[in-house]
């Protein structure tokens, strides 16, 4: 456990938002049922937001005795949100929105290729041969030995498997 | 009894059970000796995964990646001196000075073997215990089941966070979300803000593949490139000297990891550096000094964290209340698959207890055996690339939550939360009381509202009784102690008495 003498950069505002949350979910844990009875739907809800408001606010003011970090945004963006993972957090973004329309496979490569590429910085073959690999892997495993559904979208991977399986099926 | 020696044999006898528990606890020794995959990462992301699947065989694979990823921790802690889960940090205080002077080997085969006494010890007090506990439950009323969850959850909070007052505000935001949705007793509506998605609440799984996978994988972005150090392995099979002569050590750390295993909230983590606390001060002059490489600080730690295994799952069996963020984990894989841990679990569904307590000696068994074997190349593993590992876990954490309900509200909810665990553990947050908060969230919020009603809304009977019962009495002056002893004059009192309890 390390102790701090100067706060993290941002570190007043991240507290003052989850302050700010508590307390707008106190005011909503307030209208399910106000005070009507100790036992109401409300109360329990009210207890616990109750409990952030008052720890949250000792958070922030003890926050806000700490000597501020200096460095402004260019010592957030360093030590807070590095490129790295902007950068990252907009792939993950990309995918969660295609991964419906452009199906498992697609979506999933794409991303692999794009991530491994970007952290790597490796050559454009070795990524090429590291996505696909891992995407035969996930997809062995869990499409096929686990039996998850995954979003087919514009890869028609079914009626592949299926000839697949004809195929060899059919060699016998 | 013919039953229960059924059922406790079921894993060792049906091969797929055996293979599924050789698997996890292979695949767990990985999982917990890469730094940045955590055990309640993956068992997070296994849930979603293996919801079609039978309870048993779920559990067999989470069996034996706990027990596994409890173990592996503390390879990547000799070799590397980072330990790959938290229950290993102790064991890199004297594991890495060990492998520095060449004795990497000597080391990481004394870890498994006492890792192996520890769970062993851990499974033993299970199969004891939990039963004795499960009886004694049954007295149980819903004040005491609300005394325990919030011993559970300030426990988490004090005990490993930055402060009691963060630690406090993770666990109450846990509970508030895990009240989103319709209210079970009224069906008011809670939270919802009228959206027809939101009455079902907030999907725990998805909480826990955001709060354990997404955000510890962003955080991992910030030192991706460590540099790997190599150190030498031989000699892996520990002498027969050395274990005759660290047993009874092992077996005093290991009843204080079942212990601390045992109680709501604590896990191995905690119970390691206890014992190795203890293994301190009881080794009056041991060969090599602490810290600089004595057996006796790798011997104590490594049996208390894998004995803390199988204390973890007492109160989650016998209470519903998990012992430690893993089997809050579990408890959520247990819920999903309708088992209703609680009391009643062990008269209801003894096939279920003895078949765990049978499958985690399995997968204690498997751990000795991959334990000691394997570790050529175990380096080469370790030393993946982390540029594909981790776009890998990101990967799994977005299929993992939408295949919850096969929908992508789960995946934002999931990212939502992979954000907010990011900043939270960024700005010194513990993630692990928000966890233990959504799965204890109804107990709480149910058994207060039982105890209130039984007492006429009356808010002095209830503190009445509250202190008049003897086991309420406990519980309650338990958690006042707890918080005490986070106050400044506790610890002023403290450092006073053993000044070398002070431990940064």
């Amino acid at each position: 456990m390390e102790t701090h003498n100067t706060r993290r950069p941002g570190e007043i505002v991240f507290n003052a938002a989850l302050f700010g949350f508590s307390l707008f979910m106190f005011w909503q844990a307030y209208q399910i049922s106000g005070f009507s009875a100790l036992s109401s739907a409300g109360a329990f809800p009210m207890a616990m937001s109750a409990i952030m408001v008052i720890t949250s606010a000792v958070v922030l003011i003890r926050s806000a005795g700490l000597a501020s970090p200096g460095g402004g945004f260019a010592a957030f963006r360093k030590e807070v949100l590095p490129p790295a993972v902007l950068v990252f957090s907009l792939f993950i973004l990309a995918y969660s929105v295609t991964l419906k329309s452009l199906g498992f496979l697609l979506a999933s490569f794409l991303f692999l290729l794009f991530s491994i590429w970007y952290l790597e910085r490796g050559r454009i073959g070795r990524t090429l041969l590291l996505a696909v690999v891992s995407i035969v892997g996930v997809y062995v495993i869990f499409r096929l030995v686990f039996q998850v559904v995954l979003p087919e979208g514009i890869i028609p991977e079914r009626a592949i498997l299926a000839a697949i399986g004809d195929f060899f099926g059919g060699s016998n | 009894m013919m039953d229960a020696l059924s059922y406790l044999f079921a894993s060792w006898l049906q091969p797929e059970l055996l293979a599924l528990t050789a698997v996890g606890t292979f695949a767990g020794i990985y999982i917990g000796a890469i730094p940045g995959l955590s055990v309640t990462m993956a068992v997070s992301i296994l849930i979603s995964f293996t919801f079609g699947w039978e309870v048993n065989h779920a559990l067999a694979l989470m069996n034996g990646i706990f027990m596994g990823g409890v173990y592996g921790g503390s390879r990547t802690a000799i070799l590397l001196n980072i330990p790959g889960a938290p229950a290993a940090i102790a064991t890199a205080l004297d594991g890495y000075p060990m492998a520095k002077k060449g004795e990497a080997g000597n080391a990481i085969g004394l870890s498994t073997v006492m890792s192996f006494f520890g769970g062993f010890v851990g499974i033993i007090v299970l199969a004891v215990a939990a039963p004795v506990v499960s009886e004694f439950a049954i007295l149980f009323q819903p004040r005491d089941y609300m005394l325990l969850a919030v011993m559970g959850i300030l426990l988490v909070g004090s005990l490993s966070g930055e402060s009691l007052a963060k630690g406090v505000f993770a666990g109450a935001l846990g509970m508030l979300l895990g009240t989103v949705g319709l209210d079970p007793m009224t069906a008011e509506q809670r939270f919802t803000f009228g959206s027809v998605d939101m009455m079902n609440g907030i999907s725990p799984v998805a909480l826990m593949i955001g709060l354990f996978g997404v955000s510890e994988a962003l955080l991992q972005l910030h030192n991706l490139h460590l540099a790997a150090v190599k150190q030498k392995v031989d000699k892996i099979v520990p002498s027969f000297s050395d274990l005759k002569k660290y047993l009874p050590l092992s077996l005093q750390t290991s009843t204080i990891g079942v212990i601390i295993g045992a109680l709501p909230g604590t896990g191995g983590d905690i119970a390691a550096l206890m014992a190795y606390d203890h293994a301190k001060r009881v080794t009056k002059d041991p060969e090599v000094p602490f810290g600089q490489g004595a057996k006796e600080g790798l011997v104590g730690p490594e049996s208390a964290n894998n004995a803390a295994v199988g204390g973890a799952y007492i109160p989650m069996l016998t209470l519903g209340i998990p012992g430690d963020a893993v089997t809050a984990v579990i408890i959520g894989a247990l819920f999903i698959h309708g088992l209703n841990p609680g009391p009643l679990l062990l008269v209801e569904k003894p096939d279920m207890f003895w078949f765990t307590v049978g499958n985690l000696t399995l997968a204690n068994i498997f751990m000795l055996i991959f334990g000691l074997t394997g570790i050529k190349i175990f380096t080469k593993i370790i030393e993946c690339p982390k540029g594909v590992l981790f776009p890998l876990i990101l990967l799994l954490s977005v299929v993992g939550a939408y295949s919850i309900n096969n929908s992508l509200s789960d995946v934002w909810w999931m990212l939502g939360f992979g954000v907010l665990g990011y900043f939270m553990k960024l700005y010194g947050y513990q993630v692990g009381p928000v966890v233990l908060g959504i799965i204890l969230s109804r107990l709480m919020d149910d058994n207060w509202r039982r105890a209130i009603i039984s007492e006429q809304e009356n808010l002095p009977a209830f503190f009445y009784g509250m202190i008049t019962s003897p086991l309420s009495a406990v519980l309650f002056f338990t958690i006042l102690l707890i918080l005490l002893s986070q106050t400044p004059v506790w610890k002023a009192i403290k450092m006073h008495a053993h000044p070398r309890l002070g431990r940064g």
